[in-house]
C-alpha cells in the first residue's frame, strides 16, 4: 500500500532552484500523443466512400464533436475550435482509459495534466472573449453589476480553472486509489474488473466529456 | 494505564456501536415510511391491483433496509468483537467506524425509498409496464445505496486495518477524520440519487415508449450524482493510508479533522443539487423525446458546476492534508 | 507536551478552515442545482432556446457560487494569512 498516490520523481538541480519532473506522467503523455498521432494517421490515410473501422471512429468522434461546438457556440465559431475540441476530447479519452492496460498510468492522475489543460481553457476562452468584445468590453463585463465586485469576479473566474481540473483530477485519481484499496482487500479476487468497469471506462469517459463540455461553454459565454 | 485504555476501548465500542444504529435508522425509517405511504395511495386509487403493489412496496422497503443492515452488521461488530489488542488508537477507530457506517446509511436510506414510492404510483397508472418499471426500482434503488456501501467499506477498513506502530498524536485525528468525510459524504449522494431514480420510474410510467432513453440517463445522471461521496471515500483512503509523522502540537491533528469534515460536509450539498438537476432533466426527457441529447449535455453541464463547490472542498481537504 | 496558545490558533485555524469550506459548499450546491433543474425544465418545454437557457444557466449558477468563493476564499486565508 506504499505506493499509494506517489509518482516517480525527477529532481534536477537548477541555478540554485530544484526542478520536478514526473516522469512517469510526461512518458505517458507522449504514449498517448503518439497513439492518436497513429490514430488519426490510421483514420485519414485511405479515406473512401464505404469507411473502414478506423475511419469510422475517427468520423464518429469528429461529427460528434463538431455538432457539439457548433451548437453551443454558431457555425463559423464551431469550425474555428472544432479540431481543439476534438482534440482536447480525445486527449482526455486516451489518457483516462489507458489507466486499464498494465503497466501503463493515467496521466490526468497527476494533477499537473488537467491542471494545464484547465489553465489552457482559461487563456483560449479569455483570449476569445478579448476578440469578440474588444479589450475594452471584456474589461467592463468584470466591474458589472457594480464597481467594486471586481476581485470577487475575478476570483470567480480563477475559480472556474480550480473547479474544472480538481473535478478531472480528483475523479481519476480517486477511481485509481479506490481500484488500489479495494482490490488489496479483495486480494484481486473478482472485483477489479468491476472497478475497472466503472471508474475507468465509465467514470472515466463522463469525466473526459464534461471537461470538454465545459470548456466549450466557457469559449460560448465570453463570446457571447 | 493499560486497563485505562481497555476501558475506553470498550467505551468507545459501545458508543460507536450505538452511534452507527441509532444514525443508520434514520434514513431507511424514512425512505420505507415515504414508500408506504405512496403505496397506499396507489392502492386507494386502484384498489384491484392491491396484491401488485403490495409486493412492489415490499421489495423496494427491502432494498431501502440494506442501508440499516449495514449499519446493523457494523454495531454487531463493534459489541460484540474480541480485539486482541490494547492501543489508543482504537478508541478513535470504533467511534470513526460507528460515525462513517451510521451517518453513511441515512441518505441511502432515504434516497432508496424515493424511487420505490414513485415505482407504486407508476404501477397503479399503468399496470402493463409493472415488470420494467419494477426492474427500473430495482437498479435505481440498488444504486442509490452504494453510497452506503461505500461507507461501509470505510468502516470495514478501518476496523480490519492494524494502525499500530503509527504515532498516536495525528493518527487519531486522521481516522475520526476518515469516518467524518466518508460518512458524511455519502448523504448527499444518496439523497440525490435517489431523487434521480424517482424521475426515472416517474417518467417510465408516463411515457412507456421512452423507457430506454429514460433509463440510460437516468443511470448517467446517478453515476454524476455519485461523485461527491467518492471524493468523500478518497479522502477518507488518504486519511487511513498515509503516514503521518508523530506531531505532539494539536494544530496537526485538528488539520487532518478539518480535512474530513470539510469533504464531509461540503459534499452534502453539492450531492442533493445535483440530484436535483438530474431529477429534472431526466423527468422531462420522459417528455420530450427530441430534447434528447440537448438535455442530456445540461444536464451535465448543470451538474459538473453544482458540483464545483464540493471540489473546492476537495481542495481545501487536500491542502490541510498535504501541505498544512 | 505543554499545549501552547499559538498552537491553539493554529489548530482552531485549521479546524475553521475546513469547517468553513464545509459548511459553506451546503448552500450553493444545492442552490446551484436547483437552477440546473429548472433550467432543464425549461428546456424540456422548448428545446429550441436551449443555447440561450445553458448561458443564462450558467450565469444564474456563477452568481449562487459566489458564495461557496467567498468560503473558499476564508478557507485559504484561514490556511495561509493566519
Amino acid at each position: 500500500m506504499e505506493e499509494l498516490g506517489r509518482i516517480n520523481q525527477l529532481i534536477v538541480p537548477f541555478f540554485g532552484h530544484d526542478m520536478t519532473f514526473n516522469i512517469g506522467v510526461i512518458v505517458m503523455t507522449w504514449a498517448i500523443f503518439g497513439f492518436l498521432l497513429l490514430f488519426g494517421y490510421l483514420a485519414s490515410k485511405s479515406r473512401r466512400i464505404i469507411p473502414g473501422t478506423v475511419q469510422v471512429v475517427g468520423e464518429l468522434f469528429i461529427n460528434q464533436l463538431y455538432g457539439l461546438t457548433e451548437d453551443a457556440m454558431d457555425e463559423e465559431l464551431g469550425k474555428k475550435y472544432g479540431p481543439l475540441i476534438c482534440a482536447l476530447f480525445m486527449f482526455l479519452l486516451a489518457s483516462n482509459w489507458c489507466g486499464m492496460l498494465p503497466f501503463m498510468e493515467e496521466p490526468t492522475k497527476d494533477l499537473n495534466t488537467p491542471l494545464s489543460m484547465g489553465l489552457m481553457g482559461f487563456a483560449i476562452a479569455h483570449y476569445a472573449g478579448i476578440r469578440a468584445k474588444g479589450f475594452k468590453g471584456y474589461i467592463k463585463e468584470y466591474f458589472e453589476p457594480i464597481f467594486f465586485m471586481m476581485p470577487l469576479n475575478l476570483i470567480g473566474e480563477l475559480a472556474k480553472v480550480v473547479s474544472i481540473s480538481f473535478r478531472l483530477f480528483g475523479n481519476i485519481m480517486g477511481g485509481s486509489i479506490i481500484i488500489l484499496v479495494v482490490s488489496h482487500l479483495v486480494y484481486s479476487i473478482l472485483l477489479p474488473p468491476f472497478l475497472n468497469a466503472f471508474f475507468t471506462i465509465f467514470v472515466g469517459a463522463i469525466q473526459a466529456f464534461v471537461f470538454t463540455m465545459l470548456t466549450i461553454v466557457y469559449i460560448a459565454v465570453q463570446v457571447k | 494505564m493499560t486497563d485505562d485504555i481497555q476501558v475506553w476501548m470498550k467505551v468507545a465500542a459501545f458508543v460507536g456501536g450505538g452511534m452507527a444504529m441509532g444514525f443508520g435508522a434514520i434514513g431507511a425509517a424514512i425512505g420505507e415510511g415515504y414508500t408506504a405511504s405512496k403505496a397506499n395511495e396507489a392502492i386507494a386509487r386502484n384498489p384491484q391491483l392491491s396484491g401488485d403493489l403490495f409486493k412492489t412496496m415490499l421489495v423496494g422497503q427491502a432494498i431501502a433496509e440494506t442501508a440499516s443492515i449495514f449499519a446493523l452488521i457494523i454495531a454487531m461488530l463493534l459489541l460484540f468483537s474480541n480485539f486482541s489488542h490494547t492501543s489508543p488508537l482504537l478508541i478513535a477507530t470504533f467511534l470513526a467506524a460507528g460515525l462513517c457506517m451510521g451517518l453513511g446509511a441515512i441518505g441511502s436510506g432515504i434516497g432508496s425509498g424515493l424511487p420505490t414510492a414513485e415505482a407504486c404510483i407508476g404501477i397503479e397508472r399503468q399496470p402493463q409496464m409493472k415488470n420494467r418499471i419494477t426492474t427500473i426500482m430495482l437498479a435505481g434503488s440498488a444504486i442509490a445505496q452504494s453510497p452506503a456501501i461505500f461507507a461501509l467499506v470505510t468502516s470495514l477498513i478501518l476496523l480490519f486495518i492494524d494502525f499500530t506502530g503509527k504515532p498516536v498524536s495525528p493518527t487519531w485525528a486522521a481516522i475520526l477524520g476518515a469516518g467524518l468525510a466518508s460518512g458524511l459524504g455519502a448523504i448527499g449522494s444518496g439523497i440525490g440519487e435517489g431523487l434521480v431514480a424517482k424521475s426515472g420510474c416517474e417518467g417510465i410510467a408516463r411515457q412507456p415508449a421512452g423507457a430506454t432513453r429514460t433509463t440510460n440517463v437516468m443511470l448517467l445522471g446517478m453515476a454524476v450524482t455519485e461523485t461527491t461521496a467518492i471524493y468523500g471515500l478518497l479522502i477518507a483512503c488518504i486519511l487511513i493510508f498515509k503516514n503521518f509523522p508523530a506531531a505532539e502540537s494539536i494544530a496537526a491533528s485538528m488539520a487532518l479533522l478539518g480535512a474530513g469534515l470539510c469533504m464531509g460536509i461540503g459534499a452534502i450539498g453539492p450531492g442533493i443539487g445535483e440530484g436535483f438537476a438530474g431529477q429534472s432533466a431526466v423527468k422531462w426527457i420522459a417528455r420530450n423525446e427530441e430534447g434528447t441529447a440537448t438535455l442530456t449535455r445540461s444536464m451535465l453541464v448543470g451538474q459538473a458546476v453544482a458540483e464545483s463547490t464540493g471540489i473546492y472542498a476537495l481542495v481545501i481537504s487536500l491542502i490541510l492534508i498535504f501541505v498544512a | 507536551m505543554a499545549i501552547e496558545g499559538i498552537h491553539i490558533v493554529q489548530a482552531a485555524a485549521f479546524l475553521g478552515a475546513g469547517l468553513s469550506m464545509g459548511l459553506g459548499a451546503i448552500g450553493p450546491g444545492v442552490g446551484e442545482g436547483l437552477a440546473a433543474a429548472k433550467a432543464c425544465e425549461a428546456i424540456g418545454r422548448n428545446p429550441a432556446e436551449a443555447g440561450l437557457l445553458t448561458r443564462t444557466m450558467l450565469v444564474g449558477q456563477a452568481v449562487s457560487e459566489s458564495t461557496g468563493i467567498y468560503a473558499l476564499v476564508i478557507a485559504l486565508l484561514l490556511l495561509f494569512v493566519v
